[in-house]
């Protein structure tokens, strides 16, 4: 069967250390102050006794119906057999159509390239069979990435347990249609 | 070799000259622009350990075209299992800085005025030699001060010991961990130790009292911890602010600053008045129990409810929690203890609180590290350790103070003062201006010194002050002793440079040797890797089998000998746990913990907090170009939402900090509900005046301008959070 690459966050393992940012800033060398992962914090407004703050993770989906694809005039952004979504950047003309299509924020422009760029699941080194930067450096063990269509992966694992257990699990606005490809989890 | 270094130094220099839109490009495209060297080819691995905090993260470099890509956490390594931290990712930007030191300097200019002159090495040993003779001539060797923090420390420990003077101070001691472990040791008879004990992964229950795991993040620490929360630890998280491991916490409770100790002894008297003490362990293993009974029963959770804030049935439910989780809990002996100048005996609590629950070398409480044994060679030859009077106090004025640490507050206001004529000043690795508790006395301590030599990476606020500035190697690029570390199992981990030197600098090991022979001593100081090869050869190893695995689990043993029926020892007067503190008794201090309510700040003044965030270390971290974009080079001043309100400060303000005529730079104000009304919190390590440090010499406000310099009576360390501070709108 075809690969299909995706990533579920444990969200509540993530302390916002910022990690996964860097080591991802690291590897492919992305320019000046962009990162191609952020966390986001949510807190409920009021200081009460049950106050609680969250930490989410968030980058590129992957998505299989991908604005950011249909809209690209030069075919530079396409979506993979494997379900990795792509910029060719030798194609890419840095129109940034996708840029401001794109629901998630999850692209932004290379000034150094001139193209638009984001997140590729590590594709190398996945392909040299490591893990994603930003999975392999988190503290957390929030990140869990791999074939969704390999029963024996682990992240097929985690979501199985995930629906054995009734764990909370969602996407970012699947009403948008875009199918995304990364999963939130809350145990 | 060196020509080698040189041409990539002139390199750099001829980028950098052309103006300041070439000093604002990467670093990554000045490196790649470097074609006239034949660069090296291909992928490389190199194993080192982190330097960017003190944790000491295993980690294996990958180097591509002799450039530094990317940094791993070594898998197998116990202080980290793989994992690397923002701060230990973004050590590669620290490696490519271009604000590094690049070039030993004589400082030509005022003090301050930053004007300094590149030399040569042999010039700057020499100068630095001749200086110290001299000092030492017409002072006596006890002239020289030493503070120093870091992998090579003990280089400048050991020149200062070939020097003759005691006057050494390693500032971790009394600006961190000095109170807690001397609070410790009184109790347990051993000191906590730096790898904090405590077993979070299988811990039923967890109190933190202002122990931000989550943001003053070591990695293990910090790995441990989560695992803990996920595999449902009851975590109680006590601060006057909710920060990143309150979020975490299944309780957090709101405390007023200052007030803890009175928390921790209101449990401890509810917990022995309702008998739900651990009480077979209590009765065998600890000493006291009548007296601390009878001392505690003042203590009631009534009465600390109004002390500390925190509701009476919270504190019960905290006391309870912990006693249902007995023996698999652990309350957190804590990190940086300096808070109040009491901290000693508010360590005396949480040992005597932790010791009711019998959680001793137990799962889910504190585990007796696995040390692996073996015998060191020395790096230096015929070393004699100097053992006369220090200036600071250890040892005499403060008797169980550590007389191998030093006072390094007290140390710097001896300087100040000149009671005794310390003339000679070094500073390894650490930044005075930063890590003391007073920038006034550091000003006045380097207004005294006659000569002030600085060893460093970065252009700090000390270094911008001294004298001569000797550039140091990052831990990319160069060798360092083997070291070992004990947690659950014991191991070694192995150093070797990814690159070799990008600009003019040593090691601090070379460094030392080098002064200590231009000063005209005999000691033979062992090459590093000599030293390495020896004791590896000692231990069956060898050079190559640590470029293979960096790390290596030499020992293993059993974490939990009592819980596995083997009597435990203490090194006490008792041979027992001594909740009453039998020492403290005979020195004449209170042998048992009270509470002392620490002075209080006025309506309209802040109790200045201060403490680390995820992604920065000390005051070292600030100028890192990844690191800063993480947070866009602001500075968040913490202020409750009320007292905002109140002075017309909204979120996103600037604000700055005053007491008397000083005032900070602004900083943004981070107006939020859950910090308590007294106090303000701010990040600590940065205002830094040094413009060495380009990203950050005058961003946001420098706390140790702010805070107080108190002296714990018992262990001498030292005490900052009694600042107590206004804010203004910038
Ligand atoms: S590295 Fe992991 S824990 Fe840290 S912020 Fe990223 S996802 Fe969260
Ligand atoms: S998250 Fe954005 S960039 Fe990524 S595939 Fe979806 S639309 Fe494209
Ligand atoms: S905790 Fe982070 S900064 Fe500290 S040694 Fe580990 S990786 Fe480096």
């Amino acid at each position: 069967m075809k690969k299909k690459y995706a990533m579920a966050y444990i969200v509540d393992r993530c302390v916002d250390c910022k990690a996964c940012m860097v080591a991802c800033k690291a590897e492919w060398e992305v320019p000046e102050d962009k990162f191609r992962t952020h966390i986001d914090t949510g807190v409920s407004p009021d200081y009460t006794d049950t106050m609680r703050m969250h930490f989410l993770p968030h980058q590129c989906n992957h998505c299989d119906d991908a604005p950011c694809v249909t809209v690209c005039p030069t075919k530079a952004s396409y979506k993979r057999e494997d379900g990795i979504v792509s910029v060719n950047q030798k194609i890419c003309v840095g129109c940034k159509y996708c840029i401001v299509s794109c629901p998630y924020d999850a692209r932004f422009f290379n000034h150094e390239l001139g193209v638009a760029e984001k997140c590729t699941f590590c594709l190398p080194r996945i392909a040299e069979g490591l893990a994603p930067a930003c999975v392999t450096t988190c503290p957390g063990n929030v990140r869990v990435f791999g074939d969704i269509n390999d029963p024996n992966s682990e992240i097929s694992a985690l979501l199985r347990d995930a629906a054995t257990n009734h764990y909370k699990v969602w996407k970012l606005r699947q009403d948008l249609g875009t199918r995304p490809n990364i999963y939130y989890i809350q145990k | 070799m060196i020509k080698n270094r040189i041409s990539r130094r002139r390199f750099l220099q001829g980028t950098l000259a052309t103006g300041a839109a070439a000093a604002s490009l990467s670093s990554i495209s000045l490196i790649a622009g470097e074609v006239s060297q034949p660069a090296p080819t291909g992928v490389t691995y190199a194993q080192n350990w982190c330097e960017m905090c003190f944790w000491k993260c295993g980690l294996t470099a990958k180097v591509v075209d002799g450039k530094v890509h990317k940094l791993e956490g070594q898998k197998d390594c116990p202080s980290n299992r793989g994992k690397l931290c923002a701060k230990g990712n973004a050590g590669i930007a620290q490696l490519y800085d271009p604000d590094r030191l690049q070039k030993p300097l004589i400082r030509t200019g005022e003090r301050g005025s930053g004007q300094f002159k590149e030399v040569s090495w042999d010039e700057a040993i020499k100068y630095v030699a001749e200086k110290c003779n001299g000092l030492k001539e017409k002072y006596g060797s006890g002239t020289f001060s030493l503070f120093a923090h870091g992998s090579g420390e003990h280089a400048f420990v050991d020149l200062l010991h070939i020097m003759g003077s005691p006057n050494i101070c390693i500032p971790s001691y009394s600006q961190c961990t000095g109170s807690r472990d001397i609070g410790w040791a009184l109790t347990y008879g051993k000191p906590v130790g730096g790898k904090e004990p405590v077993d979070s992964e299988n811990a039923k229950c967890i109190m933190l009292l202002g122990r931000n795991i989550a943001e003053a993040l070591h990695m293990g620490e910090l790995i441990d911890f989560i695992n803990g929360c996920a595999n449902g630890a009851y975590v109680i998280y006590v601060d006057p602010r909710y920060n990143k491991t309150a979020a975490k916490a299944n309780k957090y409770m709101m405390i007023k600053p200052g007030t803890d100790t009175a928390l921790v002894l209101a449990m401890i008297n509810y917990i022995i008045v309702k008998e739900i003490y651990n009480k077979e362990f209590v009765e065998k293993y600890t000493y006291g129990l009548e007296e601390l009974s009878a001392h505690v029963r003042r203590y009631t959770t009534k009465w600390a409810s109004e002390v500390t804030e925190i509701p009476e049935k919270d504190i019960i439910e905290a006391a309870v929690k912990l006693c249902e989780a007995a023996p698999n809990c652990y309350i957190h002996p804590g990190r940086r203890l300096t808070r109040y100048g009491s901290d000693t005996q508010f360590v005396r609590a949480i040992a005597i609180l932790n010791a009711l629950m019998g959680n001793w070398e137990t799962p889910g409480g504190i585990f007796k590290p696995v040390p692996l044994k073996f015998d060191t060679p020395h790096m230096v030859h015929d070393l004699e350790k100097v053992d006369a009077e220090r200036a600071d106090g250890a040892g005499t004025e403060f008797p169980i103070a550590s007389v191998d640490l030093g006072l390094a507050n007290k140390m710097m206001q001896a300087i100040a003062e000149q009671k005794h004529p310390l003339k000679g000043m070094f500073v390894y690795g650490c930044n005075p201006f930063h890590n003391q508790g007073s920038t006034d006395v550091v000003a006045k301590a380097i207004e005294a010194s006659e000569f002030i030599v600085t060893c460093e990476i970065y252009m700090t606020d000390t270094a911008w002050y001294s004298d001569v500035i000797l550039p140091e190697s990052t831990y990319l690029e160069r060798y360092d002793p083997i070291i070992s570390t004990a947690r659950k199992s014991g191991y070694i981990q192995f150093r070797e440079p990814a690159v070799k030197p990008l600009h003019d600098t040593l090691g601090a090991w070379e460094i030392a040797a080098r002064l200590s022979k231009a000063m005209g001593y005999q000691n033979h100081f062992m090459d590093v890797r000599e030293y390495n090869t020896e004791l590896l050869e000692s231990l069956g190893l060898s050079e190559k089998v640590m470029q293979k695995h960096g790390s290596l689990v030499g020992a293993e043993g059993d974490p939990f000998p009592l819980a596995s029926g083997i009597e435990p020892e203490f090194h006490t007067p008792s041979g027992k746990i001594e909740l009453f503190s039998n020492m403290l008794n005979d020195l004449g201090y209170d042998p048992l913990p009270s509470y002392q309510a620490p002075p209080m700040p006025k309506a309209d003044e802040f109790r200045l907090l201060f403490g680390r965030v995820s992604f920065h270390t000390h005051a070292r971290t600030q100028n890192n170009e990844w690191l800063l974009a993480l947070h866009h080079s602001e500075v968040e001043l913490w202020i409750n939402s009320g007292r905002a309100k109140a002075l017309g400060i909204k979120n996103g303000d600037k604000v700055c900090v005053t007491k008397g005529n000083k005032k900070s730079n602004p900083c943004i104000a981070k107006v939020v509900d859950h910090i308590h009304r007294d106090a303000v919190f701010l990040p600590h390590g940065f205002g830094s005046v040094s413009k060495g440090l380009t990203r950050i010499s005058g961003v946001g406000a420098r706390d140790s301008d702010f805070t107080s310099d108190e002296t714990d009576p018992i262990s001498g360390g030292a005490g900052f959070h009694n600042g107590f501070v206004r804010i203004v709108k910038a």
